[in-house]
């Protein structure tokens, strides 16, 4: 069993059902439907994206389901995902979207871990510099969260 | 309008481009017609042209250029780009999702410094649920037990109005208790030998061998009052109450070689009653609550009390020498004797309902959770038996001299990083300096402490430190889950009488020299030190 699917951009992808299905939003998308040719639009993601997201599907197609969120968030993020996840911020920021609005929680996770890793350690003028983020506090603001905060600057 | 496709145009791009002027003035405006003139700047025709091209033709296009650019300028494209492809995760993910990544980041310093990064970071730090997380994954959210957890009547724990808040005082506590935190000496109002101490947020009572129990104000060590009356010294002493607030009395027993109980209000320092009976020096004792007192004598009997009536309920006679140690849980009370055996009683009805025998020598120390009972010997020994039905189900052994002090502990079992039950652990000191960490179900000994060069005079051990005091002076802070050593808590004293802890402030009692700097003895004084780790 196959579907398609239908990228924001129009390309059209045809994967084995099971591959699909690793979204919530299609499984419950093709149960309302039922059977049918149709390709499932999914206006939110581009072809590009897709495609990375169908990979990672396709990779993961065995893994076992598990609803357990202490062991999701605990679990470490395997070499394979770790290289898939090696992305430009932007097509980063990409999946972690589509992962969402397809509803893919297991893809989810793997990438906010990933971000989270990049926060990981770092002062917060290394993540403004990673991040590219302006510093729009005042200097005084700075200092007060800096004071209020002092308990935890012990690294 | 042209169209690059082939090398042959690619060639043109250079031609046109290389007749432009660097430092020509701004285009004019451009009209809807793109002709590329050389003799300006080309900027906007570029622009237009590259604009009307197929994707693929554009990135055909950039490569081209790019290849044209020397490593100057490929340097400042790289500046120029790098920026443009990172992304504000937190600020431009949904809210849900930017919060769902901070839930992967649980070191308070990294915390802090997103708190820095910009105006957008910071309100997100505000959210309440990261906290209550990192409170959870710290344990720091339930609440604080001294003794084996009793999940029926311990009360149930107050949600905190700000997890944050709660986080960041817990945070502060445990870094204090691994850094020193601020101490408070009191190095007057004690003299000599000191045999007992209790505290809580409010109280600091030791009882003396000079007949005085001193009662000092947790919070500022100053004095609050003397209680005299005995007549020898003080052996042994425990308070209850003030955690009631329709009764905050909190009631104080004391006995010792004087033979007679003394029941007092903390509160007041009022004589409430004298319980005479015991034939000779009472060597323990120990409160069910504030009503039921069970004491242990040299006259090798142990009586229950009605201390709130101030009569005698029962005599409970059996041991052939004196009783050295008791414990109670619920209704369940056991002795420890120099008759080397221990035995279980019903606390309700003073009912003996077994002995326990096994040991070749005196037992010195006795802790029961109303299941099993633990017994430690002057033979180095330590024994644990079965409540229920009286047998032995465990020698163990490792101490190389007596095992005067036994405490089982409650620590909260965390798996992958989270609590999810409660798991026991008996921890044993010695007179060999030696302390021992078992596991209260497998008798596996799980840690093995060379802790002080002489006996270990005191100890005490929650789901996060242990302390312990020896007889070389020294008090050590422990790591109860690796038997580490944290560090040494003050400057080692000639002796180390007792301590306790709670939360967040550890009270030491011991003896120093007057004069520390001086060479000459001029003798000890006993001191008694607030360390507070809660300031």
């Amino acid at each position: 069993m196959s579907v398609r699917l239908l990228s924001s951009d129009s390309e059209d992808f045809t994967v084995a059902k099971e591959v699909a299905e690793r979204s919530m939003l299609i499984k419950n998308m093709l149960e309302d439907v039922g059977d049918n040719d149709n390709p499932i639009p999914l206006p939110n993601v581009t072809a590009k994206i897709l495609r990375k997201v169908i990979e990672w599907c396709e990779h993961h197609l065995g893994d076992p389901v598990t609803n357990d969120e202490n062991e999701r968030r605990n679990t470490e993020i395997d070499e394979w995902d770790q290289k898939f996840m090696e992305v430009d911020q932007e097509t980063l920021f990409d999946i972690i979207l589509a992962a969402n609005y397809l509803d893919i929680k297991p893809l989810l996770d793997v990438g906010c871990k990933t971000v989270a890793n990049m926060i990981k350690g770092k002062t917060a003028e290394e993540i403004r510099k990673i991040f590219n983020i302006v510093n729009d506090l005042t200097p005084e603001e700075e200092a007060q969260i800096r004071k209020e905060n002092e308990w935890a600057e012990d690294r | 309008m042209f169209i690059t496709t082939t090398n042959q145009d690619n060639s043109n791009f250079n031609t046109t481009f290389n007749n432009s002027i660097p430092d020509a003035p701004p285009s004019p405006p451009v009209s809807s017609l793109c002709t590329p003139t050389p003799a300006y700047f080309p900027s906007e025709q570029v622009k237009c042209t590259f604009q009307h091209l197929s994707s693929r033709q554009q990135e055909q296009l950039l490569t081209d250029i790019i290849d044209q650019c020397d490593h100057t300028q490929l340097a400042y494209l790289h500046n120029l780009i790098a920026p443009r492809l990172k992304v504000d995760f937190l600020k431009r993910l949904p809210m849900e999702i930017a919060l769902a990544i901070l839930s992967h980041i649980d070191k308070p310093f990294t915390l802090a410094q997103i708190a820095r990064v910009s105006r957008h970071w910071n309100k997100l730090l505000k959210d309440d649920s990261i906290w209550k997380r990192l409170c959870a994954k710290y344990a720091y959210d339930i609440p604080y037990l001294h003794a084996v957890a009793q999940p029926a009547s311990s009360p149930l724990p107050v949600l905190p109005a700000s997890y944050r808040a709660l986080f960041r005082r817990k945070f502060k506590t445990n870094a204090d208790w691994q850094r020193g935190g601020q101490i408070r000496y009191v190095d007057h109002g004690l003299d000599g030998l000191v045999t007992s101490l209790q505290c809580d947020d409010k109280y600091i009572v030791v009882g003396c061998d000079n007949h005085r129990i001193e009662v000092f104000d947790t919070a500022t060590g100053r004095k609050v009052r003397t209680l005299l009356g005995h007549e020898g010294g003080v052996w042994a002493l425990e308070f209850k109450g003030g955690d009631d607030p329709l009764d905050p009395d909190r009631i104080l027993v004391s006995a010792g070689c004087d033979r007679d109980v003394r029941v007092w209000n903390l509160e007041t320092g009022e004589l409430l009653h004298v319980l005479a009976g015991h034939a000779q020096t009472v060597r323990c004792l120990k409160m069910k609550d504030k009503r039921t007192l069970v004491t242990g004598s040299r006259d090798y009997t142990l009586r229950i009390w009605d201390i709130e009536q101030g009569k005698l309920l029962h005599v409970l006679v059996g041991h052939q020498q004196s009783i050295r140690c008791l414990d109670i849980c619920d209704n369940i009370l056991v002795s420890g004797s120099y008759d080397t055996t221990a035995r279980i009683w019903d606390l309700n009805t003073g009912t003996l309902l077994h002995v326990l025998s096994g040991h070749q020598s005196q037992i010195y120390s006795i802790v029961t959770d109303g299941e099993k009972v633990a017994t430690g010997s002057y033979a180095t020994h330590i024994r644990v038996w079965s409540v229920k039905t009286g047998e032995c189900l465990a020698v163990l052994h490792g101490h190389t001299s007596l095992v005067g002090q036994l405490e089982l502990v409650s620590s909260p079992h965390t798996e992958r990083g989270q609590p999810t039950t409660w798991r026991t652990t008996m921890v044993s000191g010695g007179a060999d300096g030696c302390i021992r960490v078992w596991d209260w179900d497998s008798f596996e000994c799980l840690q093995r402490i060379s802790a002080h060069d002489n006996s270990i005079t005191c100890i005490q051990t929650d789901h996060r430190w242990m302390v312990s005091g020896g007889n070389d002076g020294r008090v050590k802070l422990w790591n109860p889950h690796n038997g580490r050593l944290i560090r040494t808590l003050t400057t080692p004293a000639k002796l180390v009488w007792k301590l306790q802890f709670n939360e967040s402030k550890a009270i030491l009692v011991m003896q120093r020299p007057i004069d520390e700097n001086s060479a000459s003895d001029q003798g000890d004084k006993t001191v008694l030190e607030i360390h507070d780790f809660d300031p």
